[in-house]
């Protein structure tokens, strides 16, 4: 329960950097990386279903409040909360897995732990996105942004992850 | 019974998400251009503040670029008094501060604190709102002259606008000087080009030409401005052109803008609910 303040945090800044950073940041049409998908990659691995799905919800709520989209980003985000456990049983060949910890490349292996995270970023992306464009017309296009969005959140993930372990070993090492 | 215990311990997890699934697309499906503004005007009551502390930041690494234009704005404009002056004979300046003093258009200037081109239904927050008379239905440009987009929604401090850049942007556009029109709408392919469609063929674009707004809908004065021909395309039946207009406001970099209320409008809205016209609706 000690990293209940780190999570806390975690979300705040998730948050946070979506809001003001990501959602104003102009650069293409095509690149809008939804970076708040951060908070749920890295919850623990032991975390009971409910409340994945809980802060799921909550995450999809404040975003699309705040980005002024009625729906869709609670749409995308709670199939990617409530299907997590799922896809990390279904990706991981063996089950000497400790379930515990939060996701990193050391505990869970690299293959696995990056297979992970893209199919995390890749389901909630293409949900998003194809929900935005509501349309198979433009299909070309919405995989465009989908693929490029996607690869901005993989890095601000991966980058993330870095941060955030340093920063849990280090205060599990002062307590 | 404890079968059934531990059935709904199995399953309500996913009973769970299922329902509030289904309970949030069947909020998107209900939801328009409206609803979504709504929202946005709600959540600004509480991040509006630190919205407007964060564009502060940005606006300031941004100064010196908005100096020049206004500077080069200031020449325009001494440019044009300059030629009133020295044209205008006694009775013509008469004239035109007759028309200056009844204007149908009151201006206010706005900063903007929130403001998207990345999705296919793009808004604008901007830091005044109710309190300082905004109302839904101004017209918002840029300080050149130039749309953006129009009001929804207000709080009593923040006012949301649909961006040009929305999905559910209608508005009608004409060759400048000409007397065709078409409509207006984004394809949500890039932040800088809108089209105008459903052109006749008479009207007869040609690259660079300016376009204008018409003054048919409500909100939009006559004759702003809102970008050039890039473009046109005639359709395959030969009747009509699809221009492609290259916007002349960037919206990416926008941090000031201009709201515009039309004061007949509520005697047009008026007029146009009269009882006579809704007489004719009927029969």
């Amino acid at each position: 329960m000690h990293r209940t303040p780190s999570y806390i945090l975690l979300f705040i800044v998730m948050a946070l950097l979506q809001i003001f950073l990501f959602n104003n940041l102009a650069i293409s049409t095509f690149f809008c990386p939804l970076v708040y998908l951060t908070f749920l990659v890295l919850l623990p691995l032991e975390s009971t279903p409910i409340l994945m799905l809980g802060l799921g919800l909550l995450m999809g709520i404040v975003m699309d409040a705040t980005m002024g989209i009625a729906g869709i980003n609670t749409i995308a985000t709670l199939p990617v909360a409530f299907l997590r456990p799922n896809i990390i049983r279904l990706l991981s060949a063996r089950d000497d897995m400790r379930d515990d910890g939060l996701p990193s490349p050391e505990r869970m292996g690299k293959q696995l732990f990056w297979s992970y995270v893209v199919v995390m970023i890749l389901l909630h992306h293409t949900l998003f996105f194809s929900l935005e464009a509501l349309s198979w017309y433009h299909l070309p296009r919405t995989l465009l942004r989908i693929l490029l969005s996607s690869a901005g959140t993989l890095l601000i993930i991966g980058f993330t992850e870095r941060l955030f372990t340093l920063k849990l070993s280090s205060s599990s090492q002062m307590l | 019974m404890r079968k059934l215990v531990e059935f709904i311990r199995a399953v309500y997890v996913a009973v769970l998400f299922v329902l509030l699934e289904l309970t949030a697309l069947s909020y998107y499906a209900r939801s328009t251009a409206y609803t979504e503004a709504r929202l946005l005007v709600q959540s600004n009551r509480i991040v509006g503040g630190l919205h407007q502390a964060v564009s502060g930041v940005g606006n300031f690494f941004s100064l010196g670029k908005k100096n020049r234009q206004l500077t080069q704005r200031i020449a325009q404009l001494e440019e044009q008094l300059a030629r009133y002056q020295e044209a205008a004979t006694e009775v013509a300046l008469q004239e035109e501060l007759r028309n200056l003093g009844s204007s149908q258009y009151r201006m206010m200037a706005a900063a903007v604190v929130g403001n998207s081109v990345g999705r296919s239904r793009n808004y604008i927050t901007l830091n005044r709102g109710r309190g300082d008379g905004v109302l839904s239905g101004m017209a918002v440009t840029t300080p050149e002259g130039a749309i953006a987009g129009y009001v929804v929604d207000c709080s009593e401090r923040y006012a949301v606008a649909i961006s040009i850049l929305n999905s559910s942007f209608r508005a009608s556009g004409t060759i400048e000087g000409g007397n065709h029109y078409g409509s207006l709408s984004w394809d949500g392919t890039s932040p800088h080009h809108i089209l105008l469609e459903e052109l006749p063929k008479y009207a007869e674009p040609k690259p660079g030409d300016r376009i204008v707004t018409t003054g048919f809908e409500s909100y939009f004065p006559k004759g702003l401005l809102i970008g050039t021909v890039e473009e046109a395309q005639l359709d395959a039946v030969g009747t009509s052109y699809t221009v492609r207009i290259r916007l002349a406001a960037d919206l990416n970099t926008m941090s000031n803008l201009v709201l515009i209320e039309n004061l007949d409008q509520g005697e047009i809205d008026n007029l146009q609910h009269s009882e006579a016209i809704r007489e004719l609706e009927m029969n």
